[in-house]
């Protein structure tokens, strides 16, 4: 879609700017993978080695700020080429976020240092990982195809993520209750499973932001929410 | 012989422009050019011209003198000295030479145009000879100059330059060679009359005798009354042609449509073709009459010629030029300032008034002070509807006359040339040249000084 | 033909800044030839009052001339025939029995290049009020010329050489003599076509700062090549393509999510 400007160096500008993103996209899906098979596998190496990936995701940001910046000086966008930056920024904002979140549950894993819970506990926040990687691939796929249906699919569906979160967090509320040896390693784990919902927020960001990269308007309706607050389990126990 | 010269002229060029375009062309393979290869040519081909027309212009006047001294020296030593036997001598002497001779030929006369013929045979393939040798040479040096670096196209272009320069300075040569030859009979003129006396005197009546004894041989040469003519009938004509054609500009430019304007310009500048003879005869045998009836009808005494007439057909004469050039100046305003005004809500003639009249002012004044100069300039309807009497006054009705048709009545007809009557002539036509001068100068720092830049 | 068109009444009400609660200048299907050709094709449009309104569109597509059609410039070329209605404050300027002097007074312009006439400063900003009699005495023709100035924000730069001629200005200070002109005969309208094609950045901005004050109390209509200067200066912008009116809209929306493929296409720069 950006082939046809009358600068075809202006197109190339903007394919540059999509493609970082895009790359960036699939590093910070790797590094959510990475860090949530790390703490499954209690594999410290790998949780390492997700905390030194960070820095080529902060590194793809600054590019793309840097690229975004110089292209908007350059070519004053109007209209869809201006949304297309202005979102790509956002996008690359969503997305290093979304890294440093891999990176803290990376760090959670090296932290807890072999005091792991037990698998069964772990088995619920990697459901909510899938459910987010999918999300995640699903809105990055809606941006590389300028999806607008795709992305609202995505924004509509962080619902599920919500639901898994809140019984996790039950989950994990009684485990704690039942010893209290086992506070540490939960509160972790209850730090993972929030960061892995707080990615799918930010997944909704992305789809919100695709719609209006596509569309020109903020989405008007208002988001399906099964529970408003942050930590229903404790207020609900 | 002359033919033969610039033939050979020409046909050394066109080889040597072949060859050095060929020569740079086949450089051109090995080498990068400075120049492109028609300029080596053109550098061979004014290498040659240039000394070959050098000798022929130089050369031949030399030539010639030589041999018609030489001619002169073997017919008869004693004619050198005196300049009419001279003449009479080498008229015999040519005619003879070429065959056109009539009469029994003497002796000595033979044997000059003898000598002559064959000096003049004899020089004359000495210089195209030497014009071959110098042509060679050139073209020699032209070759010698080539190479691929060779920066051909800077001296083509002093060449063309060159070129341009020596055609403005003939113009400018011609004009300061006609100011000082009537400069030189004005300075003699002004040896038999006070120049005093012409400039302020009152009685104009050059006819000076050619007997002392006759009638009226004192002559009067005071030019007062021949301004006041000119003026007057300048005047006139000025005052017909200056609102009718301006009149007539502002209309084509600004009012008439594009259809009238193609058909009706054209029309105009029919007017300024119309030989000045005949407009001069409508005046005289057609408006002249009818001015006299008019005048008679209300009482006043017309003259037969009058200024009036004169200036009227005059003025119709350059009725023309003032719109014809009042036009192109109006055009020239841009549309821009008469969008401004319009925009502003001003009308078609207030848009005139005070914008585009404004913007041309110069223009106009120039136009204007151009048809003055052809009015003061014109003879032909003077001499034919205002007469020849130089009578001093400002009446319209009146025979007055001009400088141009003093100048032409004094020249008709056989003259002494050193008579002061003749010189005259000389006289009035520096002060003319010296009158349309100073219009030329005031229009000019009108020009100047009123002068907008659009762009 | 209307389909080519929107002009969504209920936008024109209320929604956009500066639309007063009636448009200044309505246009209902003009029509303009020149000669043969149809130049502009039923543009119908409504210019809110006090406020910037942008005509957009590439070279040919009837923007200036839709201009000229709001103060009758058109009428200057005799080929040029204009056909529906135009009407400032509900009077249709193309009534026979209206005045264009006085539509032309009603309605200033600017052009796109600076056209000062060659007169003196003092006397471009006097021409439309001595044209139209707007002052009895010196004093007051002097009171409008130095208040034209002003409002043109030129005052402070030519107050000292009123009497020098003003094609000896700069471009930029020439276009806002120019715009003095234009307001020194207090138009409701104010026309200008290209206003800043001819000038550098320095003036252009002094230019579109002076637009910024002028809103306050003229309705402006610009038509302009540099899309930048119209998201920058006007609240609405009309986008027009081969005659037509493509899209009409806030600048806001015109210039970040316009609804016409058209309007996207030429201003994003990607017209073939």
């Amino acid at each position: 879609m950006n082939d046809q400007h009358t600068a075809k160096a202006f197109d190339i500008d903007l394919q540059d700017i999509a493609r970082m993103v895009a790359e960036m996209g699939g590093l910070a899906e790797k590094q959510v993978a990475d860090s949530v098979d790390a703490l499954a596998k209690r594999d410290t190496t790998l949780a390492q080695r997700v905390t030194a990936a960070d820095s080529a995701i902060d590194a793809l940001q600054r590019e793309i700020e840097e690229k975004s910046v110089l292209t908007i000086a350059r070519r004053q966008p109007m209209a869809v080429d201006l949304r297309d930056i202005v979102g790509a920024l956002r996008l690359a904002n969503d997305i290093e976020r979304i890294g440093d979140l891999a990176k803290n549950i990376a760090k959670r894993v090296i932290a807890l240092n072999a005091e792991f819970p037990p698998p069964k506990l772990i088995r619920g926040v990697e459901h909510m990982t899938d459910l987010v990687l999918e999300q995640l691939k699903a809105v990055l796929d809606a941006y590389a195809r300028r999806d607008d249906n795709k992305a609202m699919a995505v924004w509509r569906g962080d619902e599920e993520i919500d639901a898994v979160c809140t019984s996790v967090f039950r989950e994990l509320l009684t485990y704690m209750m039942e010893d209290p040896r086992n506070i540490t390693c939960c509160i972790h784990l209850m730090f993972c499973a929030k960061n892995i919902e707080r990615m799918g927020d930010h997944a909704t960001n992305i789809a919100e932001t695709v719609h209006y990269i596509i569309d020109g308007n903020p989405i008007t309706e208002r988001r399906p929410k099964g529970d408003t607050t942050t930590i229903p389990a404790l207020t609900g126990a | 012989m002359v033919y033969l010269y610039l033939a050979g002229l020409f046909v050394l060029v066109a080889v040597g422009y072949l060859f050095g375009r060929a020569r740079a062309k086949a450089a051109a393979d090995t080498e990068a050019l400075h120049s492109r290869p028609p300029y080596h040519g053109a550098f061979v081909g004014l290498s040659i011209i240039a000394p070959m027309l050098l000798l022929l212009v130089i050369g031949l006047p030399i030539a010639d003198r030589m041999i018609v001294n030489q001619a002169l020296q073997t017919f008869d030593p004693t004619v050198m000295s005196d300049d009419l036997r001279r003449g009479v001598a080498l008229r015999d002497i040519t005619a003879l030479a070429t065959g056109k001779y009539t009469g029994e030929p003497t002796l000595a006369l033979r044997q000059a145009a003898d000598t002559y013929a064959s000096l003049r045979a004899w020089t004359y393939n000495l210089i195209l000879a030497g014009g071959l040798v110098v042509g060679l040479l050139g073209a020699a040096f032209g070759f010698r100059s080539l190479s691929a670096s060779f920066r051909a196209r800077n001296h083509v272009e002093r060449a063309v330059k060159i070129l341009l320069l020596a055609a403005a300075s003939v113009a400018v040569l011609t004009t300061i060679g006609i100011v000082f030859s009537v400069l030189f009979e004005t300075v003699r003129f002004f040896e038999r009359v006070s120049p005093f006396e012409f400039l302020f005197g009152l009685q104009w009546s050059p006819q000076t005798a050619i007997r002392a004894d006759q009638a009226g041989s004192s002559g009067a040469f005071g030019i007062v009354p021949l301004v006041t003519g000119t003026l007057l009938i300048t005047g006139i004509a000025i005052l017909i042609a200056g609102p009718i054609g301006l009149f007539a500009a502002i209309y084509m430019a600004e009012y008439a449509t594009p259809r009238f304007r193609a058909f009706a310009k054209p029309i105009l500048e029919i007017l300024a073709g119309i030989p000045t003879v005949v407009l001069g005869f409508f005046a005289a045998l057609t408006l002249a009459p009818i001015i006299r009836e008019t005048g008679e009808s209300m009482g006043l005494n017309v003259a037969s010629e009058s200024a009036l007439a004169a200036g009227i057909v005059m003025g119709m004469m350059i009725i023309p030029f003032v719109s014809s050039l009042s036009d192109d100046v109006i055009n020239a305003v841009p549309q821009s300032l008469r969008d401004g005004s319009y925009a502003m809500g001003a009308t078609r003639s207030e848009t005139v008034k005070k914008v585009i009249l404004p913007a041309a002012f110069s223009g106009i004044v120039s136009a204007m002070m151009l048809a003055i100069s052809r009015a003061v300039g014109e003879t032909m309807i003077v001499v034919m509807a205002a007469g020849l009497a130089g009578n001093l006054t400002f009446n319209p009705l009146a025979a007055v006359t001009t400088f141009t048709v003093q100048i032409k009545t004094i020249l008709v007809g056989d003259q002494e040339f050193d008579s002061a009557k003749t010189l005259a002539a000389f006289a009035l036509g520096f002060v003319l040249f010296f009158f349309t001068l100073t219009l030329n100068i005031i229009a000019m720092q009108i020009v100047k000084r009123y002068r907008e830049q659009y762009d | 033909m209307n389909s080519m068109v929107q002009v969504k009444q209920s936008d024109a009400e209320g929604a956009a800044p500066g639309l007063g609660v009636k448009p200044k200048v309505i246009a209902r299907d003009v029509n303009v030839f020149y000669g043969d050709k149809h130049a502009l094709k039923g543009v119908n449009l409504d210019v809110p009052a006090r406020a910037v309104t942008a005509l957009i569109g590439p070279s040919g597509c009837g923007k200036s001339t839709f201009l000229r059609c709001i103060n009758r410039m058109n009428d200057t070329i005799p080929i040029c025939r204009v056909t529906g209605k135009i009407e400032i404050d509900e009077r249709d300027i193309y009534d026979p029995t209206l005045d264009v002097v006085q539509l032309r007074a009603r309605v200033g312009m600017v052009f796109q290049k600076p056209n000062p006439f060659p007169k003196s400063i003092y006397e471009n900003v006097a021409y439309g009020p001595r044209i139209h009699g707007f002052a009895k005495t010196k004093a007051e023709l002097d009171e409008i010329v130095a208040g034209s100035l002003r409002k043109a924000g030129l005052f402070e730069e030519v107050k000292d050489r009123l009497q020098e001629s003003g094609t000896g200005l700069s471009g930029g200070q020439q276009q806002r003599l120019c715009i003095a002109r234009a307001i020194a005969v207090n138009p409701e309208v104010i026309l200008m076509d290209e206003p800043c094609s001819a000038l550098d950045p320095i003036a252009t901005a002094k230019i579109e700062e002076l637009m910024d004050e002028l809103r306050e109390n003229f309705t402006i209509i610009i038509v302009t090549h540099s899309m930048q200067q119209a998201a920058r200066v006007s609240e609405r912008t009309a986008f027009f393509h081969l005659g037509y009116l493509v899209e009409e809209g806030r600048t806001e929306e015109m210039f970040t999510k316009p609804k016409d493929q058209r309007t996207q296409d030429y201003i994003t720069g990607r017209f073939g």
